[in-house]
């Protein structure tokens, strides 16, 4: 697990781990959707155990542009201009290219079949036993960020971004290495400055 | 939950607590950090081992109280917009540009990548002497090496490298010609032009001795081979009033702008002539 703390927020502490055989992916996704129904006191409860923000661990370039989604998530938040309902879903949102919020969902967030997952949880303070919480709703091992690069699916990332016709990729066909940190530049620069896109 | 309505907008307090760089009319330069970071999990703000990542370069395009109040904000506002999406079109192009890091338009800061290195200015003869008191002790280094030795020598053997005069920068001025040369031909290429073409506004990256083009606040989208000349232009320009005898450094230039421009060089050649008659206003007359 890896913390990031953000003095300009209110010294927001932001939480991070990375999963890797995830086997209860659909039921973790379930809760997630059954928590949101829920409207009594059951469901205040059950929010509280689920409210993190689960993303699809293949779909992330490197820890930088996790850390940008995450940067523009709480800078929406701290200026009350939330395009979603919370500051984790607000993530997913940062992360995907387009503005609609089901399709970010989707596709960034947890799915039936994922079994390489990242947790995210913003607090205003250390939560105690965060970690324990965390690996308490995920099945699966917590492996260290390192680990991160073998997971990314480029073709996909390529995809949703569109890079694939790019003169930019085009330029260094056959050099895995350079075009992966092309891409990921490209990424995390999109995630950067997703709010003055259009 | 991190609302805060008594203490200062976030990216004000990042900016008190950033270093400033440099100060100009339009906006100020900052370094900063954007987080802080642990790896323990356990460790709880004092005490543990807190690293800051990498750095950002923050440009602020401050409040200017003379204009009002909702003309600024919306010129603010689509000035950074505009250099955000200059550099995206140029990233997606294959120009090296410094990455973007975070957009704030409310308060009108733009984070970009921090380049560690030095601008071409700086590296090449000439070009320091403006530059920061606290570099004199190199710039001098620089001076003597580089005016009286390398340059005068430049109409002869302009191959061979001057490893003592970019010290650590691993390359002859020659590839660096070449390399200013590439770049602009390929932002060119993508219709990109920058407006405000500089030794100034270029860096060599210190690990990986890449040419990266900055400042894209003037920076435009155009397919016509006049701004594309001019754009040339304003870089001779720059080149003859900042580093002597600069001909055979901004003819390495257009030779490698040449190369890679292929087809599309030659009208951008005739009209470069044109703009070098005129200056790079168009006359009004007729």
């Amino acid at each position: 697990m890896e913390t990031y703390y953000y003095s300009q927020f209110n010294h927001a502490v932001v939480h991070v781990a990375l999963f890797d055989d995830v086997t209860n992916a659909a039921a973790i996704r379930s809760r997630i959707v059954q928590a949101a129904r829920n409207l009594g006191v059951d469901g205040n409860t059950e929010r509280k155990a689920v409210n993190f923000a689960f993303i699809d661990a293949r779909l992330i370039s490197s820890p930088l542009h996790l850390q940008t989604a995450i940067y523009q998530a709480l800078l929406s938040e701290a200026q009350g201009q939330l395009r979603t309902k919370t500051v984790h879903s607000e993530i997913l949102w940062a992360l995907n290219p387009t503005n609609n919020i089901t399709e970010a969902i989707r596709r960034y967030g947890v799915s039936d079949e994922s079994t390489k997952l990242i947790v995210v949880r913003v607090d205003v303070s250390n939560t105690p036993e965060l970690q324990r919480r965390m690996c308490d709703i995920i099945q699966g091992r917590m492996v260290p960020f390192q680990v991160l690069s073998q997971m990314t699916d480029w073709s996909i990332i390529k995809k949703h971004y569109k890079l694939d016709s790019e003169s930019a990729l085009k330029e260094v066909q056959g050099n895995l290495d350079r075009e992966r940190s092309i891409i990921d530049n490209i990424v995390v620069s999109s995630v950067a400055m997703k709010s003055v896109m259009t | 939950m991190l609302s805060s309505s008594s203490s200062k907008p976030p990216t004000q307090q990042l900016l008190q607590s950033a270093d400033l760089i440099s100060q100009g009319a339009e906006a100020a330069i900052y370094k900063a950090y954007l987080r802080q970071f642990s790896t323990s999990g356990h460790g709880i703000g004092h005490g543990a081992a807190l690293e800051a990542l990498e750095p950002v370069l923050l440009k602020y395009r401050f409040r200017k109280h003379y204009r009002h109040l909702s003309l600024d904000t919306s010129l603010t506002r689509q000035r950074i917009a505009g250099e955000a999406r200059a550099l995206m079109r140029c990233m997606r192009s294959g120009v090296i540009v410094p990455g973007i890091r975070m957009v704030d338009v409310n308060e009108g800061v733009l984070g970009i990548e921090w380049i560690d290195g030095k601008s071409v200015r700086q590296i090449l003869p000439g070009g320091a002497e403006l530059e920061d008191i606290s570099e004199l002790g190199e710039v001098d280094e620089i001076h003597e090496n580089g005016a009286a030795d390398s340059i005068a020598d430049y109409g002869v053997s302009r191959g061979r490298t001057v490893r003592m005069l970019i010290g650590s920068y691993s390359t002859s001025v020659d590839a660096l010609m070449d390399m200013i040369g590439v770049e602009i031909a390929k932002m060119h290429l993508a219709d990109i032009i920058h407006g405000d073409l500089t030794t100034s506004n270029m860096m060599l990256r210190k690990q990986t001795s890449d040419l990266v083009l900055i400042d894209f606040g003037l920076a435009y989208h155009s397919t016509l081979v006049e701004d594309k000349a001019v754009d040339l232009y304003v870089l001779e320009r720059a080149f003859a009033s900042t580093h002597p005898d600069s001909e055979p450094l901004f003819a390495g230039v257009l030779s490698a702008y040449e190369k890679r421009m292929c087809k599309h060089w030659l009208p951008i050649k005739k009209r470069l002539d044109d703009v070098r008659l005129r200056g790079r206003k168009r006359s009004m007359v007729g």
